[in-house]
């Protein structure tokens, strides 16, 4: 913004919103670091003062880092990296190397990009030289060379530490984990994982070579917490330009969260789920319906934007099917009621179609075979419906086994809400027997 | 520098010389005058006579062994060829430690005396090489195929060498003038005196870049082995990715240096491609080298030792009797002694020490579960045996260590011991075969090799031939080979390995039992070494977990750090914390043995824990262990209602579903079968209820 518009103080609307939802879109999306970790505070410690050692003493260390997805694992370390590489003497000394299970799917391509992060010897430019063997002899070298004192920390960050433990007999892990307990350059093993069993996934001299420390993070929130904390993330920072909006926009957050809706809306979604991701998805669905016409966000806002967060999304699709898929379905919901879930073929379902038809001619058009298989197939490829046959060539498409993969409440949710629906179909979908 | 190829690729033929005379009659021994070595297929022949200084095949090809021939005999057939040799060293033989005795930087031809007497001095004839000039003097010998010798070696220090021991043979026999029987344009087993006209026939080159290619050598002497064979292997490794355009320029400025017509017979004799290979050996010994290496250089450099950048401010001391106390407990710190390991460290210490001092070589199978001390006892083992022997009780011995899980492959094995035997880099099958050829060839001046394998069990192979080539070395008679394994399981050997592999393994086994409470608190004990920060219950409590769970000492060790962690922590200054207590203890213990799955499921959300006891009572109907998704759906939704919650959608369910998935407290199928996927708990249904109850209430 331009400077005289910071001298008055006053901006315009228009403005001003733009400026709100670039901050909370700044929170939302792109996931910024918050001041201080919500609800973690001895976690914090703990690995704050882990690493510091490291750091700071050369003492080599094993961490995990457990706790389900969205709980904050990732955004912990981030926090307790800042914190570290603020102290000046840190700052030059320690190696972060980073590493994700998902990227590094084998140990050939996280030696290579150990070796890259390090920048060792044997790489020029970006790119790293040597076989597998000679990269794991070179970088062990390496590690061996350095000892406690003199040579530089080397923070290593597994993300996604439980893929480590897949990879061919865990050699990487067996030779971090052992450079951690012996005598070599100082190093930090960091692993962030959602799986609680992930002990059990090492190997036994792995596991032994591991610290076993391992920090949980199982958040204990509750919801007037989580109310807290909707609040402080939908509030401006004390440095927003314009003091009149600052205070307006902040007012009607307060308000906002004391209202009975948006509290019932807010109770479900705590109900559903604890971690932050998914309230993030949320609220960014109700920012969005921010305007200069609107500059607030309104109760209903945020219960539009549970909808759509909440919404079943294959009622979704049945809502765009034609009369006569929808009519297929209906005829497997009886098969299924009939055979109590077993499995039907294309024949049975256009058997219990025609018998409809037969009954009702007049209000749907009788359409041919091919037209109906066809109609089929379109399901089939919406997976609606699940082919139950392994090898699918050998058998005629009319008689493949079939599973519907839709409950029945779906199906009625789905025929309150068709468009013009007629009436014989949806009496048919009711009644008991076709 | 002349370069001696011994690996044939064209047969050598001796053949005794002169009339025979009875030299041992029990023996039935008989010397010769002199002995007339040439190669099939062609007409030079090369005498050698006693008194001579000869050449002797050895590992390495560039420098084979210098010896002075002091007799010549055969058994009665004439079969058999001896030859009682004096042994000369070149530095790069002395042993990487006494190196620095000499106290200055050797010259490149320069060879040592060789007083030991650990060196067997009778060779086998036929790994005669070729003649060598060999003077003694002090000023450095101007020719470059001429050695020259002024100090002796006595395995402990070197000496001026005793003029007299040098001449009384050479006085007897001066070396003949024309030694050179051997014609110049020979064939590619060309011997030393072969080549020595055809570098006469260089031009003169520039003394800049002479001193240059000296000072080359010289580092090479000098540094650590290791990175002289990288280099090599780097700039043949290189040369031969070179365009061919650089090729053809070699090659042309090769054949410069040569008489054309030598070229010819050269190229006719061998292969185009091993001709090239000369070529750049050869390329890398002339004068050229030096800018040779300067092409290279760039694109590879790995010729530098690995390491990690060395940190500006240096790692701070503990300060406080806790640090000091979590800095000794931690398992890399070495401790003083090992205790408890008393009975294991003798035997281990007798078996490699008989060995050693009988030059004869063995196998020893040991095992025990993680953490009881297996590796650190033959390490401590391995110190006390050199500690004895730089004291001059045992003969010297090298020592070698692999481990299963520090390689990629089983095959890297040979990789890496042939790497730090001799320091060259091959291929596997190459280093298999050098090896082969080291362990079952008599080769003089062999020291014991103790070779540590850890990880035994990774280096199964389907055909076992790593393990096989492991144990059937030591086997050998000239191998003296002595091989320790390490592996977790005490019947490995029964279990994966085939018969002949077993067998050659032989019975010599030992197995380390996990440590028991006591031998576990004397062990930190004995590492705290009088630093007072634990109280005496609370070792002792720690011990008993560790011993009733484990045994292993690295558990106990990682428990008893986070303990003084934890301690202080909890003083409010960290000055004032006190001893580590049994409640700092149980903490920790609880840290690291409690299970989090109760926790994770008390804190999980409403829907999370509704879904849970869905499952539960979806099992309880079907009298199953297992129900598929849509099933616990059903049961899902019911249970929302009689707890008045509003039902969730199903697609709400499935992520529901998935995130309970995610943390393992479910294991559920893929989760492309969307709502056929079978679910099942990963906790017991006991403990689901525990930790739901109190929510409940």
């Amino acid at each position: 913004m331009s400077k005289r518009k910071v001298k008055e103080t006053h901006m315009p609307v228009g403005e001003c919103i733009s400026q709100v939802q670039m901050i909370l879109r700044e929170r939302f999306c792109h996931q910024r670091l918050p001041e201080k970790p919500v609800g973690m505070e001895s976690q914090h410690k703990h690995l704050l003062e882990l690493l510091r050692r490291t750091a700071v003493h050369g003492e080599s260390n094993s961490v995990l880092i457990v706790g389900p997805r969205g709980s904050g694992k990732t955004m912990l370390l981030n926090c307790v990296l800042r914190e570290l590489l603020e102290v000046k003497d840190v700052n030059k000394n320690v190696l972060p190397v980073h590493l994700n299970g998902l990227l590094q799917t084998d140990d050939r391509i996280a030696l290579k990009e150990i070796t890259r992060q390090l920048n060792l010897e044997n790489v020029v430019g970006d790119k790293v030289f040597g076989s597998f063997a000679e990269n794991l002899a070179f970088l062990l070298e390496a590690l061996k060379k350095g000892d406690r004192s003199s040579s530089r920390p080397v923070l290593f960050i597994l993300d996604e530490f439980d893929l480590f433990a897949h990879h061919k007999n865990q050699t990487l892990l067996y030779n971090l984990l052992d450079v951690s307990q012996s005598a070599q350059a100082p190093v930090a093993v960091i692993g962030l994982t959602c799986r609680l069993d992930v002990l059990e996934l090492l190997e036994k001299r792995v596991k032994s070579r591991f610290s076993h420390r391992q920090i949980h993070l199982l958040s204990s929130l509750s919801f007037i917490q989580y109310l807290d904390n909707v609040r402080s993330q939908l509030s401006l920072p004390q440095d927003f330009p314009d003091t009149k909006f600052y205070d307006e926009w902040n007012d009607s957050i307060k308000t906002l969260c004391e209202d009975q809706l948006v509290v019932d809306v807010l109770q479900s979604h705590y109900n559903s789920s604890k971690d932050f991701r998914s309230l993030h998805l949320l609220l960014m669905l109700a920012l969005s319906r921010v305007s200069a016409s609107k500059p607030a966000i309104k109760p209903t806002d945020l219960l539009e934007a549970s909808r759509v967060c909440m919404v079943d999304s294959k009622a979704n699709i049945l809502h765009g099917l034609s009369i006569l898929e929808l009519c297929l379905i209906i005829a497997m919901k009886h098969l299924n009621d009939i055979y109590e879930g077993e499995p039907f073929n294309f024949q049975m379902v256009h058997n219990e179609f025609k018998k409809f038809l037969q009954r009702k001619s007049h209000s749907i058009h009788n359409f041919d075979k091919p037209v109906v298989i066809k109609a089929f197939e379109h399901l089939q490829q919406l997976e609606l419906i699940k082919s139950m046959d392994s090898s699918t060539a050998k058998i005629q498409k009319e008689y493949q086994l079939m599973k519907l993969l839709l409950d029945h409440s779906q199906i009625m949710e789905a025929l309150q809400k068709y468009p013009q629906c007629p009436t014989d179909v949806k009496q048919w979908a009711m009644s008991a027997f076709g | 520098m002349v370069r001696y190829f011994t690996r044939l690729r064209v047969r050598r033929i001796y053949k005794w010389g002169g009339r025979p005379y009875i030299f041992d009659r029990k023996l039935k021994s008989y010397g010769f005058e002199y002995l007339n070595m040439s190669v099939e297929g062609q007409e030079a022949v090369t005498t050698v006579t006693p008194g001579q200084y000869i050449l002797i095949e050895g590992n390495d090809d560039e420098y084979p062994f210098v010896a002075k021939l002091l007799k010549l005999f055969g058994d009665e057939s004439h079969k058999q060829k001896k030859a009682l040799v004096q042994w000369f060293l070149r530095l790069s033989e002395v042993p990487q430690n006494k190196k620095l005795l000499l106290g200055r930087s050797p010259h490149p031809q320069e060879i040592f005396y060789y007083l030991g007497r650990a060196c067997d001095d009778e060779i086998n004839a036929e790994s005669i090489l070729g003649t060598v000039h060999v003077r003694q003097d002090n000023s450095p010998p101007g020719t470059k195929d001429t050695l020259y010798v002024k100090l002796s070696w006595d395995t402990k220090a070197f000496n001026v060498l005793d003029p007299v021991l040098m001449q009384d043979t050479s006085a007897s026999t001066p070396p003949k003038p024309a030694l050179p029987l051997f014609t110049p344009c020979a064939s590619p087993t060309a011997t030393p005196v072969s080549r020595g006209p055809v570098h006469h026939a260089l031009p003169t080159p520039d003394p800049t870049v002479m001193r240059r290619a000296g000072s080359v050598s010289d580092t090479r002497a000098t540094m650590s082995a290791g990175k002289r064979s990288t280099l090599e292997a780097e700039s043949i490794h290189s040369a031969s990715k070179l365009s061919a355009s650089k090729i053809l320029s070699a090659k042309r400025r090769g054949s410069a240096a040569d008489t054309p017509g030598v070229r010819k017979k050269l190229q006719l004799s061998i292969g185009a491609s091993e001709c090239l290979y000369l070529r750049m050996k050869e390329l890398r010994n002339s004068v050229c080298f030096p800018c040779f290496l300067i092409q290279v250089t760039p694109s590879t450099p790995r010729c530098a030792t690995p390491c990690i950048p060395s940190r500006t401010v240096p790692a701070r001391q503990p300060g406080n009797i806790l640090e000091e106390a979590r800095a000794r407990l931690h398992v890399s710190s070495v401790p003083e002694s090992l205790p408890c390991r008393e009975q294991e460290f003798q035997d281990i210490y007798n078996f490699v020490e008989s060995k050693v001092m009988d030059g004869t070589g063995g196998c020893m199978y040991i095992s025990g579960v993680p953490g009881t001390g297996k590796t650190a006892t033959i390490h401590e083992v391995i110190r006390c045996l050199q500690h004895a022997s730089d004291m001059d009780e045992i003969p010297t011995f090298r020592f070698i260590e692999i481990n299963g899980m520090k390689m990629t492959d089983p095959h890297q094995a040979y990789v890496q011991i042939l790497q730090k035997l001799t320091d060259q880099k091959v291929t596997a099958d190459h280093a298999a075969a050098l090896l082969e050829k080291r362990f079952s060839n008599p080769a003089p001046k062999k020291e014991t090799t103790v070779l540590l394998v850890d990880e035994l069990d990774l280096l199964w192979t389907r055909k076992q031939n790593v393990m096989y080539n492991l144990f059937d070395w030591p086997t050998r008679r000239h191998a003296r080979l002595v091989v320790l394994t390490i592996a977790n399981t005490m019947d490995l050997p029964e279990r994966i390995m085939i018969n002949r592999v077993a067998s050659r393994l032989g019975l010599t086994r030992m197995s380390f039992q996990p440590y028991s409470f006591k031998q576990l608190q004397q062990i930190i004990t004995s590492r705290l070494n009088k630093v007072k920060a634990f109280e005496e219950d609370a070792l002792q409590l720690v011990s008993r977990k560790v011993a009733a769970l484990s045994g292993d000492a690295r558990r106990c060790l990682d428990i008893c750090r986070r303990a003084t962690e934890i301690c202080e922590h909890s003083a409010s200054h960290p000055s004032s914390a006190g001893l580590v207590k049994m409640s700092h203890v149980m903490e920790a213990l609880d840290e690291m043995f409690s299970s989090s799955y109760i926790t994770a499921i008390r804190c999980a959300s409403l829907q999370e824990q509704l879904f849970l006891r869905a499952v539960i009572a979806e099992f309880r109907r079907l009298g199953l262990e297992e129900a598929t998704f849509q099933q616990v759906f059903v049961q899902h939704r019911t249970l929302s209602r009689v707890e008045g919650l509003q039902p969730i959608s199903l697609s709400e369910g499935l992520a529901v579903c998935q995130r309970l998935g995610a943390c393992r407290l479910l294991l559920l199928e893929a989760s492309r079968l969307d709502m056929l996927q079978r679910v099942r708990l990963n906790v017991s249904q006991d403990d689901v209820l525990y930790a739901l109850k109190p929510v409940r209430d």
